[in-house]
């Protein structure tokens, strides 16, 4: 398999108008032959993988060096998602060729398995692993799939309520969540029989784009359209929400920590955003770089990754 | 008949196979359109997705539009630099839309075959046209 070293060796640059005594920041430009960053997902071993959407590559940086590489998925490839598997490869939503993608990375062998092809284009979004090691999908046409990579399986079924499937997070307890962006809700999957339950947030057209688990098990949404944050209980049904500060807050990801911080990324103020669900302050670190767009959030410990699509660079904020 | 009638009868074969050609153009560019349908529709009065309801876009300005609040950067594109969406810019937008609109806020990558984006073009123009019925 061809691999592109570009021994891409990036100017670290630090950020002090966004950093805080508590938190460092830290940005990595990225080659421009890999095109803007669409997700990001770190491992243990603090590798860092992204989509390059738009070039049909997978990127890997070495945090240590500032090292890129871009590993080709294949012709027609547009990765939108990538996450970290049990197996520490990254998994990859393969939006451009309908199909789910495990990049090997010690050999960088490109491994795919494709959606039934009676399903049609579903627009593949995220994904995210149960606890029995099967991958679980959104695609944005009105599907969500799940995917058994000891058997090679993949089966689909329709959302409830059509198009909208988004972000998808898995709880410490094996259940899965997804939101639905165009839907304005989000949905709990059952893990063994597929079946989907649609869960309304309080508030109307929100527009609920991304989900994250914290440790409880609460379910955290990022609403686009409303511009707030919300959380769900599924021990109590009971709802919570915050709107972000601000005059016109667009909230598109989010991200809860090792320390149960919730981390969103706000386009209304060009920023992400770290809200603490005890004191329920909210603290931004504002990008430095004009429309930065960052379309999703993912970390280890002490550490969480901000793909800056509008930047092209891949933006750490490290716990101090 | 007519020498106006007795071109016509000549020329009808090849009006009916050209519309015909448009037809089937429009109905590959339906299932291109899969691409978009996450966000956008051409179905009047669907406008709470992600993008804007793409009925009666050509000849609109960039950014512009009821229902819909667009990102800066199109808005910009529209007002500052006078961008009206024609076969000929949608054609542009749609082989590279970050290219064409730095900033916007679409994340679809791009449609690199032309002729994919023709026959989205001919769907936009017959599904999303203005006219009634």
């Amino acid at each position: 398999m061809r691999q592109f070293l570009l021994g891409f060796v990036a100017v670290l640059l630090a950020l002090p108008s966004a950093a805080t005594a508590e938190v460092a920041v830290q940005a990595y430009p990225l080659p421009n032959g890999g095109g803007s960053p669409h997700d990001v997902a770190v491992g243990a071993d603090g590798i860092v993988w992204y989509t390059a959407q738009r070039s049909g590559q997978l990127g890997r940086l070495d945090p240590a060096t500032g090292k890129v590489e871009l590993v080709p998925l294949g012709a027609g490839a547009a990765p939108h998602g990538v996450i970290i598997g049990p197996d520490g490869a990254p998994w990859v939503t393969e939006g451009g060729t309908n199909a789910i993608v495990r990049v090997d990375p010690r050999t960088r062998e490109v491994k795919r398995w494709p959606l039934p092809a009676e399903r049609g284009y579903v627009n593949l979004n995220t994904a995210t692993f149960d606890k029995r090691g099967r991958v679980w999908f959104t695609g944005q046409n009105g599907i969500y799939g799940r995917l058994d990579p000891t058997t090679g399986v993949v089966q689909v079924w329709d959302a409830p309520r059509g198009r909208g499937p988004y972000g998808i997070t898995a709880t410490p307890d094996g259940a899965v969540y997804y939101a639905s962006l165009a839907g304005s809700h989000i949905a709990r999957v059952d893990p063994e029989t597929g079946a989907a339950t649609v869960i309304e947030p309080p508030t109307r057209d929100q527009g609920a784009r991304r989900v994250w688990s914290d440790s409880k098990g609460q379910i955290w949404v990022s609403e686009w359209n409303a511009g707030n944050v919300s959380r769900y209980d599924p021990k109590t049904g009971e709802w919570r929400t915050w709107k972000l500060p601000g005059e016109r807050p667009r909230v598109y990801a989010v991200y809860v920590d090792d320390q149960d911080k919730v981390w969103l990324s706000d386009w209304g103020a060009n920023a992400m955003v770290r809200f603490d669900p005890e004191s329920e302050k909210f603290e931004a670190f504002p990008s430095d770089r004009r429309g930065a767009n960052v379309r999703q959030i993912y970390g280890r410990s002490r550490e969480v990754w901000a793909p800056e699509s509008g930047a092209v660079r891949l933006v750490v904020y490290r716990m101090k | 008949m007519t020498g106006r009638a007795a071109t016509l009868l000549v020329a009808l074969p090849l009006i009916l196979s050209s519309l015909s050609a448009a037809r089937a153009d429009a109905v590959r560019g339906a299932r291109v359109f899969q691409r978009c349908y996450a966000c956008h529709s051409v179905v009047p009065g669907e406008d709470k997705l992600p993008g804007p309801n793409l009925r009666c876009l050509l000849g609109r300005r960039a950014g512009a539009g009821p229902g819909f609040e667009f990102s800066p950067a199109l808005v910009e594109a529209g007002a500052a630099r006078g961008l009206v969406w024609t076969r000929a810019t949608l054609d542009r937008f749609l082989a590279d839309p970050e290219g064409v609109v730095p900033g916007t806020t679409m994340a679809m990558p791009g449609l690199p075959d032309p002729a994919d984006r023709r026959d989205l073009l001919d769907f936009l123009e017959t599904a999303g046209s203005c006219r009634p019925g």
